[in-house]
């Protein structure tokens, strides 16, 4: 039962925020799916970007290739999104091999792979914008069937916020897994010390690239999500900087490399940004783009390691500082 | 018998400068093996080199009666071939075991069996009290313990130890001899470079010295004290042979 108890404490919060909706107007469920949606794909992010502290700057690029992949199948071929999400997925891990093992095997680090990654999420923005049967620069529409569960639409937005709940649900306990996990343990050893890592036996290339791969693919799932929800697709709004930043901003703000971080983040932000952009929308367009800035750089400067971070930081300091100062300094020179 | 290792004519270029030239020797198993040699002699590139951590221009390295040159370091580690650094290098934002957990993965894929691995050889080198407190917050004799608990952890059949005595007072030299010794007696072969010869004339079985990348001896302790040609490249040194 042991083992499975770091397993409960999210099952039990989302269970919990599953009852939400029920008390809450349809405006504020849009809110948490919204809330849900950068929750998920920030803690897809966090995998890479949190634990392996490879800071890709270019995760729209699968949550790119999932929406567009659903979607066109599904248009083309009246294929479910419930399996053109699966087929975004499988490309994706392509792409995501493809990126980490173009990009690792070179020994590109820190801001030479974000630019990388920038510069491939925005190669692919101009190569679907002239893409005709992705339906170029005015992107794809899904098309609207009323409810039909069984193409992942709905009328309402309660069936959509129960699907992210779920995907969001998952992720959590992916990040959970990897945290007692040898993957996870390996993840963070590379993002602290590589060289360290790989005289220890941790094959840090092949770390990095399978990071890299399980990020890509948990984002695409996120992308078909996106693209039902909001029923389009277009080049930049899924492929482009705003997605990728946006993604790994809750992770930040939230706390990087932590398994509540990404979560934390979106539920304080998104609706403060939601907020801003009902009220200064129309006189102060992208009133919550600054607000994001304004707060990144705030984290930055006190906080670097999220609101995780802090609240960790503090708990231990007052729980551990009065057993520490009582118990007598250990016997030293225990290898003789 | 195959020695444990075995280094034939390793040779590692840098541009003009050869940093490793023509390098052969032996390690067999359950020694403690020095390497020696002024500064820039080339001890931490053959370190490198046989930790896989570089690949040499030339020459080749055997291990277990096996060719091994030219492996990465992770492979090295597998195989039973773990070195430690210089320069300590912590994984500062996890705690002590957790460190030492990265090291037993190699042979333990449960998280369950790699920390207890992980205490029993934290236990070993002396820190086990200090298994929760974080990378960056030890001090440097509990890092250099760290780091040789680092790398027993992967259990290696044959350990480099680089310099773990730079930076240590006479006191803590001592324990951390001790202990080499101890793991040895129980089986494990090193192969230790060292600028403080107190330490290499006290551990060593037998001593390698290298001058500009090339060997120019090699005995036991009391022969190498006595060599013209070692004496001759520590010039001005002579006092610490001694």
């Amino acid at each position: 039962m042991r083992r499975y108890r770091e397993f409960l404490i999210p099952v039990v919060v989302f269970g919990l925020a599953g009852f939400l909706p029920l008390f809450l107007k349809t405006y504020y469920v849009h809110i948490g799916i919204l809330i849900l949606i950068w929750a998920y794909l920030a803690t897809s992010w966090n995998i890479l970007g949190g634990y392996a502290g490879q800071h890709s700057l270019g995760h729209g690029l699968y949550m790119g290739i999932g929406a567009y992949a659903s979607t066109y199948l599904a248009l083309n071929f009246g294929l479910t999104p419930w399996v053109g999400m699966f087929v975004g997925m499988a490309f994706a891990a392509a792409a995501g091999w493809f990126v980490g093992y173009a990009t690792f095997r070179y020994g590109l680090k820190g801001a030479y792979f974000a630019l990388v990654t920038i510069a491939l999420a925005e190669a692919a923005v101009y190569v679907v914008s002239n893409w005709k049967a992705m339906g170029g620069a005015a992107g794809l529409e899904v098309k609207y069937l009323g409810t039909n569960p069984f193409m992942m639409q709905f009328d309402g937005k309660l069936p959509y916020f129960y699907i992210i709940l779920v995907m969001t649900l998952l992720a959590v306990l992916t990040a959970q897994w990897l945290n007692r996990r040898r993957f996870g343990y390996r993840l963070i050893a590379v993002r602290e010390n590589e060289e360290a890592a790989e005289a220890m036996g941790v094959n840090t290339l092949g770390t990095k690239i399978n990071a890299n791969v399980l990020s890509a693919v948990m984002t695409a799932a996120g992308g078909t999500f996106f693209a039902q929800y909001f029923t389009y697709v277009g080049p930049r709004v899924v492929f482009g900087e705003m997605v990728s930043v946006q993604i790994l901003l809750f992770a930040i703000i939230g706390g990087l490399g932590t398994v509540w971080g990404p979560l934390v983040g979106a539920v304080i932000l998104v609706p403060v940004a939601e907020i801003a952009r009902a009220e200064l929308g129309t006189q102060f367009q992208g009133a919550h783009l600054l607000l994001y800035g304004g707060v990144l750089v705030f984290t930055m400067l006190f906080m670097p390691k999220g609101i995780v971070g802090l609240v960790k930081s503090v708990r231990s300091r007052i729980w551990k500082t009065p057993d520490d100062s009582v118990s007598a300094p250990a016997p030293e020179g225990g290898a003789s | 018998m195959t020695p444990l290792l075995e280094v034939k004519n390793l040779t590692r270029v840098f541009g003009g400068l050869t940093a490793v030239g023509d390098l052969t020797f032996h390690v067999d198993s359950g020694e403690i093996v020095g390497l020696i040699g002024p500064n820039g002699a080339g001890k931490t590139t053959c370190f490198n080199l046989l930790a896989g951590a570089l690949r040499p221009t030339s020459g080749s390295v055997f291990f277990k009666g096996k060719d091994v040159t030219g492996r990465k370091s992770h492979q090295m580690c597998k195989l039973g071939l773990t070195r430690t650094f210089q320069v300590v290098q912590p994984f500062p934002d996890i705690t002590a075991l957790e460190n030492v957990m990265i090291g037993a993965f190699v042979r333990h894929g449960s998280t369950g069996a790699a920390e207890a691995k992980a205490r029993e050889v934290l236990d070993v080198v002396g820190i086990g009290h200090k298994a929760d407190v974080l990378g960056r917050d030890l001090t440097l004799m509990e890092l250099k313990r760290l780091e040789i608990g680092k790398g027993l952890a992967t259990e290696p059949d044959l350990l480099l130890l680089d310099e773990v005595a730079a930076g240590l007072t006479p006191v803590e030299i001592d324990d951390i001899l001790a202990l080499v010794r101890r793991l040895n007696s129980e089986g494990m072969t090193f192969l230790v470079v060292e600028h403080v010869m107190k330490v290499i004339m006290n551990l060593s079985h037998r001593i390698v010295v290298l001058n500009f990348g090339s060997q120019i001896a090699e005995g036991t302790p009391a022969e190498i004290s006595k060599n013209p040609a070692v004496l001759d490249a520590y010039l001005g040194e002579e006092e610490y042979v001694a």
